[in-house]
């Protein structure tokens, strides 16, 4: 067979599959040569998401995080991809001075959105990421009693590890959507889009992509009242406030993993967020909705120097 | 990321405001239980109708509310011997419908739960059954219409909750109608 012809876009299916995992419906899709490839192929990607979920789960007592949440402080020993993404979480809680921190799930149980473990110690309320000690041999220990919650990462890290199935396989052209995590690569770049923070049925073009990831974080649909307040699973991990707005924050990165973290420091300082998404080689875009017109939004785009309004004329009516 | 996006706001304001409402269709029922029970050489269609005590114990089991009277259900069958069930069920949202199927063992567990389509629109239609019995999985013969130019969505899904819930009174179905 002529190789290139092989490779071009005419030539070769495509298959689309989701199903719920990681608490969201996540959907794989690839482009290959044979049918039969394309379906083990994505086979395979679920079997990766699956495996990161049963390991990286809150809610499930036999995952890695709920031996670490029980039994962190005598030291255990991880998987290779659970050590991994806390390696990862620290560099993220390093470079953003504690924006990111995985040490927030007593806040997420206090507002609701994570289950109450009683078989859990109580957290010490001043430890943070600083006390996750990350030792050879994939061992992990607390230095003080806390909770972890790789929520905020996780999800992204099994799109790479799906993505990676399918490269594995030799595809043509992959895409994993984990609810709005979404990572692809392929010969022709695709048009990605976001929904409007104020109206999320409906979608705004934002970039063209070949290879890469983008995430988004917004509240339009997390954000819920709780014992008569409103809530939302986006924290400040340094006020350990909840963000409350109409905004949505996307992020660009290589990799899912990255932009996923990414779009909460974002959330949480986004002036700060500059200097650690350009640490990341990240780019990332806020949305503002205006309440008083629905349709209508104010859109900033993150450069080395701070925001710009990526719509000035549109911005200046 | 080795390149700066290409970014595509500026001209997107007008497109914007008339963004169409999403579907996709993933699969239809024959290909879902193909890809749960390869084995199999055939499926026998057994719809279960319940009957009212039927109902409550599934409510009280799940603990869900029933919406229907009808569950349309399969038996995978191999050389004569059935090997499993397939049960498709749908759930909506505020935002979106989804229909689904769920493979059962003989043990009674889950094997694979597979998305047949998935559809979201700004919502009112969505509490119509006439306009989701439209999109049944057994009517699959009318296409339903794709819009394969919006794959690449980022920004969150509403959360699988109702599959969830859909998947638990789907077990209740089988203890009180399948066993």
């Amino acid at each position: 067979m002529n190789p290139i012809a092989a490779a071009s876009p005419q030539h070769g299916d495509t298959l689309t599959r989701a199903r719920p995992l990681l608490g969201t419906l996540v959907e794989i899709s690839a482009r290959g040569t044979s049918g039969h490839t394309l379906n083990t192929a994505i086979e395979r990607a679920f079997v990766a998401v699956a495996r990161i979920q049963a390991l990286m789960s809150y809610h499930d007592p036999q995952s890695d995080v709920s031996r670490l949440n029980r039994n962190g402080t005598a030291g255990i020993t991880v998987d290779p991809h659970t050590w991994f993404v806390l390696d990862t979480a620290r560099a993220l809680a390093e470079a953003s001075n504690g924006l990111f921190d995985i040490s927030i799930a007593p806040d997420l149980v206090r507002e609701g959105f994570l289950p109450h473990h009683a078989d859990l110690a109580p957290a010490d309320a001043a430890a943070n990421w600083q006390h996750i000690e990350l030792l050879p041999d994939h061992r992990v220990r607390f230095s003080r009693p806390l909770h972890i919650d790789l929520g905020g990462i996780a999800k992204g890290y099994a799109v790479d590890c799906a993505i990676r199935a399918l490269q594995d396989a030799g595809l043509l052209a992959g895409r994993v959507n984990a609810g709005g995590d979404l990572r692809l690569f392929g010969e022709a770049a695709e048009t990605i889009r976001v929904r409007h923070p104020g109206a999320a049925t409906q979608l705004l073009p934002l970039c063209q992509l070949r290879e890469g990831a983008v995430a988004t974080s917004a509240s339009y649909f997390s954000q819920r009242q709780h014992q008569g307040r409103v809530v939302t699973p986006l924290i400040n991990a340094a006020t350990r406030q909840p963000c409350i707005d109409t905004r949505s924050v996307s992020v660009l990165a290589d990799q899912c993993m990255l932009a996923d973290a990414l779009t909460k420091v974002v959330f949480a300082e986004p002036d700060q967020a500059i200097a650690v998404l350009d640490h990341f080689g990240a780019h990332a875009v806020m949305i503002d909705a205006d309440p008083t017109l629905p349709a209508y939004c104010r859109v900033r785009l993150s450069d080395s120097t701070g925001w710009r309004d990526a719509l000035p004329e549109a911005a200046a009516e | 990321m080795q390149h700066p996006p290409v970014w595509l706001i500026a001209p997107a304001i007008a497109a914007f405001v008339a963004a169409p409402a999403y579907a996709v269709q993933y699969m239809n029922i024959e290909q879902a239980q193909k890809q749960f029970f390869p084995q199999a050489d055939s499926f026998a269609s057994m719809p279960v109708e319940f009957t009212a005590d039927q109902k409550s114990f599934i409510e009280k089991a799940a603990g869900v509310r029933m919406r229907y009277n009808k569950q349309p259900v399969w038996k995978a069958i191999d050389n004569g011997k059935q090997v499993g069930w397939v049960v498709q069920d749908e759930v909506f949202g505020k935002h979106e419908f989804i229909t689904y199927a769920v493979a059962i063992d003989m043990a009674g567990t889950v094997l694979g739960v597979e998305i047949l389509d998935y559809r979201e629109t700004h919502g009112r239609e969505i509490r119509n059954a006439n306009w989701r019995a439209q999109f049944h999985g057994k009517k699959h013969g009318a296409p339903l219409r794709l819009d394969n130019d919006i794959q690449n969505i980022s920004g969150a899904t509403l959360s699988c909750k109702h599959i969830s819930e859909g998947v638990r009174r789907i077990l209740a179905l089988h203890e009180t109608a399948l066993k």
